[in-house]
This record gives structure tokens, C-alpha cells and sequence, in this order.
């Protein structure tokens, strides 16, 4: 079931292209990473799809249009910041979401207990820390037992703690099933929780696909020899070897998947190189990223 | 409908701001009585004595005129808060995101304001009710609502006067700027308005008929009515009709309303 369809979506604030004819599915149950540098249209597309901009051309539909107007009601979702009342406690400011959710359940002690609030529930948000704040915000997107939750940079501006704290959060929810859209710039954040990714720079879709897709197959070798002249060169006239480049004292290349490691330094002991470091990586979603949004 | 009252409650009940604007408009209502207490014995002859001001059906013109201004004052600031805290904070847009649509966001506030209004003028009635009932010797029903609709006019007065904040609210966003383009347009801007227009274009009943003067001779000072009568080289009156000035009040009270909403129900949030 298609969740969320966007068709030729655009959004010009006077010359500038903050969106330029996006188009995008999300399926049901998918974990969604929007990546984009800042100020790509993450955060324009986001509030297009929650009613609170409105697009300068293109349409888009949730739940293939199941609730009409009130599509709403079955999202969860922050966008930039945890709005609340600030003279009011946790209990309250859920209170409200609820009221507006029209949940029956009074019950926070669950939302509560899983974003790890329940002791200060009695606390004013503006006593709140900023990780606290974005705690509560994602306490907020899961009353109601929403279809769908939205985080737009959940862990921008928190301390190592709290994005932990919050990254974990976030891998429980996913694995409740749900399906999630989270846009962020920090790319171990998505390659750990997400399913599928979408890139995006200038308001144009760069690339789109499943993590595994988007990632090539190439692994990258880094080694380090005492001789390192003779192990460029090696390096060089291998045929399953490219992009050499140096990385402070050691060697970096990119290797065909079906390289074996071990062979590779075999070979390289017959040839008179001996390695004190060899280390074979998948290449990450970071390396990806930048190869893909430098063009 | 209910739904809506009831997330605005829970909302502001906690709000130590609104609940001092509140007290103030409550408390400050009656003590204008003290004022009129006070007053020198020896007012112009023009005016009425003094102990007209404390019974039927004079003082429903006193109260009237004395809540002419602290619902101008304070429930207007209320009404601008009450919005304008909402875009600060944020939870406007969030209110949105959770699933609000916009329509059910302008009829909360709307709905506010008739609150606010039918509340003022429940006090109003019952402080002019026991005030008159006290200082009128010859008590009857008859003298005692013989007040040409007073009570309807005071709400409408109040409805117009915390429309117009709203709208402001809507148009400028942020509370300093809405509060004080509010006090300033009906103290300031729009009389000085008129005063040129009559100078400098043309003088004529015209200038009554400007939005908030429209409101304000809802419930004029009570005697002011006679300076009607005066002899003045303008040719026509100080005051509308109250007839001609609910006209004008509802009409400018839509107008209001109407772009409010249009510029609400499309704007990014």
C-alpha cells in the first residue's frame, strides 16, 4: 500500500527554488531516510506534506487519500523544533495532542516510559534540557498509534548522550513496524535505522532506492607497509584495484567486491611487500552521499 | 464545537498572563464605579447629576461607557495574546501537523472571542442589574431594562472590539507589534484620521462612520448624546444612531472576519 505519493512537487520562495518537481512513494512500512546538506528541501518537503506550507506547484496524497482532509490525524511528527507550551508539564502537553488526536487513552505512562520522561512528567517544558525537549516531541508523534511518524533532524543540536539516547529511541520505533520518514544530514544515523533512502540537493532528487542499492558493492582496503612506494606501485598494476589515494601514512583504494582480502595479501608477500595493516570496509553511506551530491 | 472550547481550556487555564488579564478585567470593571463616586459635585449643567450615573437606567450608560474601554483594553490584549503566543511558541504549526485543520484553528479562536464577549457582557449585565437595583428608589422591571437595548449593544461592542485584535493578531503575528498597532489604531491613528479627513477633505457625518468609532458610540459616555443638540458650525452630529453605528459595527466586523480568515486559511505557517 502506498502511504505517501508526491507528484511534481515544487515550492519557489520568489526566485529561489526550495523544491524543483519532486517525485516520491513511500510504502507501507519502509524506514525512510531523506538526506540532503542543509537547506536542500528536506524541511520543505516535510512541511508541504503536513499542510503547514503550501506548494507552489504539484500535488501530493497520503494513505491513497483513505482519511480525505484528515490524513493528519495518522501522522506522528515533529519538523525542526519540539513545540510545546512552556508554563505547561509533559502530562499537559500530551494532554493537548491527544485532544487534538481525539484519543480516548489518557494513559502516557507508555510514551513516557519508552523516551525515559516518567520522572519528570510533573516538570514544566521549560525546564526541560534540549534533549529532554526532543524526547518529549518524540513521545508526542506516538499518541494515537499513528500509521506514520515524521522526525525532521531528530538529533540536530543534542549532546553525544543525547543522541544515543535518542537513536535508540528512534531503532525502537522502527521495529514496531511503523512506517518512518526522517530527514537528517548525519548519514550513520540513517545508514543504522534505515530501510530506504532518498537524496536530495537544491530541491532536486538526486537518487532514491533501498540502503543496500544506494551503497555500491565496492569495499574500500586501506593497508600501510614500510615500503610504501613499492606498494603503490603493486597497488597499481593490480587489476581488481582502483582510486589509490593516501590517507595519512596508509593506502586507501577501492576493491571489486569479489577481491578476497587474503589473497590480496598473498600476493603481495610474493611480490616482497609485507603489510603491517590491512583492513577491508563497505564503503558508507557517507562516502556514497558525498560522491553522489558533489556533482 | 466543544472539542475546540475544550483544547483552547487546556491550553490557557495554566497561563499566569491570561489569568492576570483576566483578574485585571474583572477587578478594574466594577472599581470604575469608585471613579464616578469621586467625581466633583459640580459637573456641567449639561451633564446629568451624578447619582444618575448609579441608577436605572443611567447606569447602564456609566457601565457601558466605563466597560467601553476595559474591554477595549483588556480583553482585546487577551484575545491578541491568546494568538499570537501560539506562533511564538510554535504550537500553531504544530496544532496544524497533529492534525487541526486550519478551518478548526480560525473557528477556535473565533469562538474565543464570542466566549470572551458573551462573558463581558454577562458581568456587565449583572453589575448594572445590582448597582441600579440598589441605588433606584422606585424599583420595577420596566425602568429597570428601560435601556435601549444596552445589553445586546455592549456584546457587539465587545465582539467588534476583539475581532479587530484578532485580525490584527492574524495580520502582524508577533504580540508587540499587534497589541501596540491595536491600542495606537483606536486611541491614536484613527481619530487623528479622521480629524484630517475632516480638515483636510472634507467635513462631513462621514467621519463617524470609521470602524472603531463605529464601535466606541455603541456605548457612548452617558450625556454625551446631548452634545447632539449644541449648537456647532459642523452641520451634522457628534454621534451615530446606535441603530446606524450596529449597522456599521456588523459590517466592519465581517470585513474583518473575512480577511482574516482568507489570509489565514492560505499562508505558510
Amino acid at each position: 500500500m502506498s502511504v505517501l505519493k508526491i507528484e511534481n512537487l515544487s515550492k519557489n520562495y520568489g526566485p529561489i527554488k526550495a523544491l524543483d518537481n519532486l517525485n516520491l512513494e513511500v510504502e507501507k512500512g519502509q524506514i525512510l531516510g531523506l538526506l540532503g546538506p542543509n537547506g536542500s528541501g528536506k524541511t520543505t518537503t516535510l512541511g508541504i506534506i503536513l499542510g503547514i506550507l503550501s506548494p507552489s506547484a504539484g500535488n501530493f496524497s497520503w494513505f491513497d487519500n483513505k482519511y480525505g482532509e484528515k490524513h493528519r490525524l495518522h501522522i506522528g511528527s515533529i519538523l525542526e523544533t519540539p513545540n510545546f507550551f512552556p508554563y505547561l508539564d509533559a502530562d499537559d502537553n500530551l494532554e493537548i495532542v491527544r485532544q487534538i488526536k481525539g484519543v480516548d487513552s489518557k494513559d502516557f505512562d507508555e510514551v513516557l516510559e519508552l523516551v525515559k520522561l516518567k520522572g519528570r512528567r510533573k516538570s514544566k517544558f521549560r525546564t526541560y534540557s534540549l534533549g529532554m525537549k526532543q524526547r518529549l516531541a518524540i513521545a508526542a508523534t506516538l499518541i494515537g498509534d499513528p500509521d506514520v511518524v515524521i522526525f525532521d533532524e531528530p538529533t540536530n543540536g543534542l549532546d553525544p548522550k543525547g543522541i544515543s539516547e535518542v537513536r535508540s529511541t528512534l531503532s525502537e520505533i522502527a521495529s514496531r513496524g511503523k512506517t518512518v520518514i526522517m530527514a537528517s544530514h548525519i548519514l550513520n544515523e540513517v545508514e543504522k535505522i534505515c530501510t530506504h533512502v532518498v537524496i536530495i540537493k537544491k530541491g532536486k532528487l538526486l537518487a532514491k532506492g533501498n540502503v543496500g542499492s544506494i551503497l555500491s558493492n565496492d569495499i574500500t582496503i586501506e593497508l600501510l607497509s614500510d615500503n610504501k612506494d613499492v606498494l603503490f606501485n603493486f597497488l597499481k598494476a593490480h587489476p581488481k584495484i582502483k582510486n589509490i589515494s593516501q590517507d595519512g601514512n596508509k593506502l586507501e583504494c577501492n576493491a571489486d567486491k569479489d577481491l578476497n582480502i587474503g589473497d590480496l595479501n598473498a600476493e603481495a608477500l610474493n611480490n616482497g611487500i609485507k603489510l603491517t595493516h590491512l583492513v577491508a570496509k563497505k564503503r558508507s553511506l557517507e562516502q556514497e552521499f558525498l560522491e553522489i551530491t558533489s556533482n | 464545537m466543544l472539542r475546540l472550547i475544550k483544547l483552547e481550556w487546556s491550553k490557557f487555564k495554566k497561563n499566569t498572563t491570561l489569568t492576570l488579564l483576566f483578574i485585571f478585567f474583572c477587578v478594574f470593571f466594577p472599581a470604575t464605579l469608585f471613579f464616578g463616586s469621586i467625581l466633583p459635585t459640580g459637573l456641567p449643567n449639561f451633564l446629568p447629576s451624578k447619582d444618575s450615573f448609579f441608577s436605572f437606567p443611567g447606569i447602564w450608560e456609566y457601565l457601558g461607557y466605563a466597560g467601553n474601554w476595559i474591554v477595549f483594553f483588556f480583553l482585546g490584549v487577551i484575545v491578541i495574546y491568546t494568538f499570537t503566543i501560539e506562533v511564538s511558541n510554535k504550537t500553531l504549526r504544530q496544532s496544524i501537523i497533529n492534525g487541526l485543520t486550519r478551518q478548526e484553528v480560525f473557528i477556535s479562536k473565533l469562538i474565543n472571542v464570542v466566549l470572551l464577549s458573551a462573558f463581558a457582557t454577562l458581568y456587565y449585565t449583572l453589575l448594572s442589574f445590582i448597582i441600579g437595583l440598589i441605588n433606584t428608589e422606585d424599583f420595577s422591571l420596566g425602568i429597570a431594562f428601560s435601556n435601549e437595548m444596552a445589553i445586546p449593544r455592549f456584546f457587539l461592542m465587545s465582539f467588534s472590539y476583539m475581532t479587530f485584535a484578532l485580525f490584527l493578531a492574524f495580520v502582524f503575528r508577533k504580540a508587540g507589534i499587534a497589541v501596540f498597532f491595536y491600542i495606537s489604531y483606536v486611541i491614536i491613528i484613527e481619530p487623528l484620521i479622521r480629524m484630517v479627513a475632516k480638515e483636510k477633505i472634507y467635513s462631513g457625518a462621514y467621519i463617524n462612520y470609521f470602524p472603531m468609532n463605529a464601535t466606541e458610540d455603541l456605548m457612548p459616555l452617558l450625556g454625551a448624546k446631548t452634545t447632539n443638540s449644541f449648537p456647532t458650525n459642523m452641520d451634522f452630529a457628534f454621534l451615530l444612531t446606535f441603530k446606524e453605528a450596529a449597522i456599521f459595527t456588523i459590517i466592519y466586523t465581517l470585513i474583518f472576519l473575512f480577511i482574516s480568515y482568507s489570509l489565514f486559511i492560505k499562508k505558510d505557517i
